[in-house]
């Protein structure tokens, strides 16, 4: 651990007080938003709307920092790839 | 699925070993390349670490073959299994030398004035008055690994590791901080503190 993590910076304190507030009843959770991840950068990528299923996905990116970093690093491939096409 | 993804499927799994061993050198090489373009930059990703993680996204890829439903292209699909599978290994060499003792040590202190001083937000009645009912309901309502799972992950811990700690799969993992998120915003609104109150006390 960081050992000098004892105090939690304003910056930590306000990320966790925006799950917090964002926090709904039922979330996906990692697993269904990494089944559904492909299809929705593909739909995210040619600005289509999201089904209620995928608005979900979107609600769990804002909670989880490892889903993001996945779904960050699959949007730069795709992107990467429509650009070559 | 267009017929390009059925082939995609067949060839994969095809009984003539030929046609077998060249759709999984196509994949293993389509995986290549989109990790190399992810994960290409990072000071701790070397090109062999590239080739290792494509193998084993393409291992992976095998293993799940009966999961794909066809929601998304077959190579945008195989792509973020072989993401998945290549960022819990970065993550958890990353922080493999941490200890469950350390991580649970750290939970402890969560509901202490030393880790949320009252002017974490800043110096406003309004915002103490949340810090405040937020350490009480942290004491109150949370369990030692929820304390622990959100002062790691507040802490940078990626989740991957916090969940190999704690012995939990991800997803049981995303259900304790999901239960530990609902339990403290169910405290708060109960201490007469809304989320607008809450959006509020980030304001300076």
């Amino acid at each position: 651990m960081n050992p000098n993590s004892s105090i939690l910076s304003p910056a930590q304190v306000s990320e966790f007080l925006r799950q917090i507030v964002v926090t709904r009843d039922h979330e996906v959770d990692c697993g269904t938003c990494i089944e559904h991840i492909g299809e929705f950068a593909e739909k995210r990528l040619a600005g289509a709307d999201l089904n209620t299923v995928l608005a979900s996905i979107e609600h769990h990116l804002s909670l989880c920092p490892e889903c993001t970093e996945e779904y960050e690093a699959l949007k730069k491939i795709l992107e990467t790839e429509s650009v070559k096409q | 699925m267009n017929t390009t993804e059925i082939n995609w499927i067949e060839s994969l799994r095809s009984p003539n070993l030929e046609e077998q061993a060249t759709a999984m050198k196509s994949l293993r090489d389509i995986l290549l390349k989109g990790l190399r373009i992810a994960l290409g930059g990072r000071g701790d990703v070397s090109e062999a670490h590239l080739e290792d993680f494509a193998q084993d996204g393409l291992l992976r890829v095998l293993d799940k073959l009966d999961l794909f439903q066809g929601r998304s292209l077959f190579t945008t699909w195989a792509q973020s299994v072989a993401l998945n599978t290549a960022f819990a290994e970065l993550r958890r060499k990353r922080w493999r030398d941490v200890s469950l003792d350390a991580m649970m040590e750290q939970g402890e202190h969560l509901a202490e004035p030393s880790t949320l001083p009252d002017d974490s937000l800043g110096a406003s009645e309004d915002q103490s008055r949340v810090v405040i009912a937020m350490r009480k309901a942290i004491a109150e309502e949370l369990t030692p690994k929820q304390r622990a799972a959100i002062h790691a992950e507040l802490d940078g811990m990626p989740f991957d590791q916090v969940c190999s700690l704690l012995g939990t799969s991800r997803n049981a993992g995303y259900k304790l901080l999901h239960d530990a998120r609902k339990a403290l915003k169910r405290c708060l609104e109960e201490a007469g503190i809304s989320g607008n109150d809450i959006q509020l006390a980030f304001t300076p």
